[in-house]
């Protein structure tokens, strides 16, 4: 786990093989406006990465740079080992994505969109064009309307057209931007069930959401952007182990408890529903340890944990303040 | 959600689709776009239309009935049926054709950044100058055949219906039905290379913006101020590098002798236009966001 200042060289030095994607200092400019500034972003192989970031982090610019569709200002990519954009023909026809929704053309149907898509994949042999074509329906549910002009189709049904097509063929990364927008409840759980069967045959996935609750629910790392800064990444439960290293212990004697764990150092202060004790330089075991030594009767220890929202805004917010280091620098922890 | 597999969908480890595939995708998706079949449409009709107003026109002066102007253009194009495509591809270059060529070129690259679908060509990945060599080539190739339904629909309707084996020249002389339609087969020729001129400034503008329209309206605004140009005098040093200027020389198909020197000229300016509007396609497209 990384946090954006002094990592980079850390992990640079690490197999840059073990990277699906890989930024350093990544930089866009448009005119005055600063999109992205200072992006080292790392994407594990095998991970699902949820970027998160409110609207206009910069987290769509940062796509489109790790895909080579806008050229970086300054800092360097490397997307599947390879230099980007220089190396899109090798990278590419190994990622599928879905940026900044599907983009497919109104007169023709479903179907014929994504032959389209599938004439111009590398990968693809031209005999089995049809048969990627109709899998990649048949996977995304569009089976029965894909002969229907895309002009008809529901937002939802649209969306899975751009997922479709950025399944086309098997991929070692599948990067989709807002992958879950304007789909209905089930389709939201249909698009989890992909990220879940791409993670389970071992494709990286990076999607990037402003869902919190989306992100929870289906990532195993998470990059939070913020002003156009990566201002916390790394494994989505250390983040949020990192983020409170509380427990909480239910007794009675919440007296007796504070005292018999500040007799042993242990920094420990009373909390609305029992005894609150900072892990920071303790374990629980010990904990739990020296209470039952105290006698202290415990009716129940819980690791408090943040949750990915509160994480988020703490970490969003104190980034706003301009004192965001010192709050971040927590989260930086032993490897 | 789940999909049995029976075969393995990748066989193939190549870092660029085949070039064919893609241009055959192109060619396949521009002409089954509804407005490219109206645009198709209108242009095989017209010269029907034409040749029945000009038959209707000739019969009534035959009659009698005209003045001496629907006369002389009477006693030019009874019997003389070949003239029509001659006549068509002129006027259709004045406007309609450009309008086509740079309506082609605006949908290929503004109108698909657009819909959005151009990110899907470049992430698959199709390489920039690769899709723009596709681009130009489903313009061209659309361009081509507009300028040859125009000439074959109203070849077949100016012998249908207003008759005749040869060609009447401006010189007064009719050639031979060969030789006619040689002449033809080079205006046309002549005229899908001014097309193509247009189109390839009209991509480079295409290249620049994300709306079709302002591509269609620059192009379309460009040759009418070009035509006004060309016409004052005054300005007679700016004639020979507008396009417009070099398109009136073409009408020299049908004389008698052939004078060349014009033609010519038309075809330096046209490739010059091309090479410009190429290369400034190209620049614009290898950075442009996609």
């Amino acid at each position: 786990m990384t946090i954006e200042s002094e990592a980079p060289a850390a992990s640079a030095a690490g197999a840059p093989a073990r990277l699906a994607a890989r930024t350093r200092n990544l930089r866009k400019v448009y005119g005055k406006t600063v999109a992205v500034d200072h992006v080292d972003l790392d994407v594990p192989v095998g991970a699902v990465l949820g970027m998160l970031g409110p609207n206009g982090s910069g987290k769509t610019t940062t796509i489109r740079m790790l895909l080579g569709l806008v050229l970086p200002t300054a800092g360097s990519v490397e997307l599947l080992g390879h230099k980007m954009p220089e190396g899109a023909g090798w990278a590419l026809p190994e990622v599928g994505a879905l940026v900044e929704g599907p983009g497919f053309h109104p007169f023709l149907s479903g179907r014929d969109n994504l032959m389209r898509v599938a004439a111009a994949e590398p990968r693809l042999a031209s005999k089995d064009i049809p048969r990627a074509v109709g899998q990649a329906l048949e996977r995304v549910g569009l089976s029965a309307a894909a002969n229907r002009r895309y002009k008809g189709y529901s937002l939802g049904m649209k969306q899975r057209m751009g997922l479709a097509s950025a399944l086309l063929i098997p991929r070692r990364f599948v990067i989709l931007d807002e992958p879950t927008n304007g789909l209905d409840p089930a389709g939201t759980r249909e698009v989890r069930a992909v990220i879940a069967d791409l993670h389970a045959a071992g494709t990286t996935v990076l999607v990037s959401s402003h869902l919190l609750a989306e992100v929870e629910a289906t990532c195993t790392h998470v990059a939070v952007l913020h002003q156009g800064s990566v201002v916390a990444q790394g494994e989505l439960t250390e983040l949020l182990e990192a983020g409170d290293s509380g427990l909480l212990v239910s007794t009675p004697d919440v007296k007796v408890a504070v005292d018999a764990l500040r007799d042993n150092r242990i920094p420990a202060r009373e909390a609305p529903s029992g005894v609150h004790v900072d892990l920071a330089v303790t374990t629980a075991p010990d904990v739990v340890a020296t209470l039952v030594r105290a006698g202290v009767a415990v009716h129940e220890v819980r690791r408090q944990r943040t949750g990915l929202e509160e994480l988020f805004a703490r970490l969003t917010e104190s980034a706003d303040q301009g004192a965001g280091l010192s709050e971040v620098d927590t989260f930086e922890e032993a490897r | 959600m789940t999909v049995a597999v029976d075969a393995p969908i990748v066989t193939e480890q190549r870092t660029k689709a085949p070039v064919g595939r893609l241009l055959r995708s192109e060619l396949r998706f521009m002409i089954r776009r509804p407005r490219t079949l109206v645009a198709l449409g209108v242009l095989a009709v017209a010269p029907v239309i034409a040749a029945i107003a000009m038959s209707v026109a000739t019969t009534t002066a035959q009659n009698g009935n005209g003045g001496p102007a629907v006369e002389s253009v009477a006693s030019l194009v009874s019997g003389n049926g070949l003239i029509l495509p001659v006549f068509l591809l002129l006027l259709s270059l004045a406007m309609l054709l450009p309008m086509l060529g740079a309506m082609w070129s605006a949908d290929a690259l503004a109108g698909e950044s657009q819909t959005g679908a151009l990110r899907g060509l470049l992430l698959a990945p199709v390489g920039r100058l690769r899709l723009l060599a596709v681009k130009a080539f489903g313009v061209a190739v659309l361009s081509l055949l507009a300028v040859v339904i125009v000439a074959v629909v109203s070849i077949v309707a100016g012998l249908a219906i207003l008759g005749g084996d040869g060609m009447l020249t401006m010189s007064g002389n009719v050639l031979p039905f060969g030789e006619s339609l040689g002449r033809i087969a080079l205006l046309a020729a002549l005229v899908t290379v001014q097309v193509w001129a247009v189109a390839a400034v009209a991509l480079a503008i295409s290249a620049a913006t994300d709306h079709p329209l302002v591509v269609l309206a620059s192009t379309l605004g460009g040759i009418i101020v070009f035509t006004i140009l060309g016409n004052i005098p005054a300005l007679d040093w700016l004639h020979p590098v507008l396009l417009t200027d070099a398109w009136e020389s073409l009408g020299d198909v049908i004389r008698d002798p052939m004078p060349t020197d014009g033609m010519v000229n038309s075809v330096l300016r046209a490739v010059c236009y091309l090479v410009i509007g190429y290369s400034l396609a190209l620049a614009r497209i290898s950075t442009k966001d996609g």
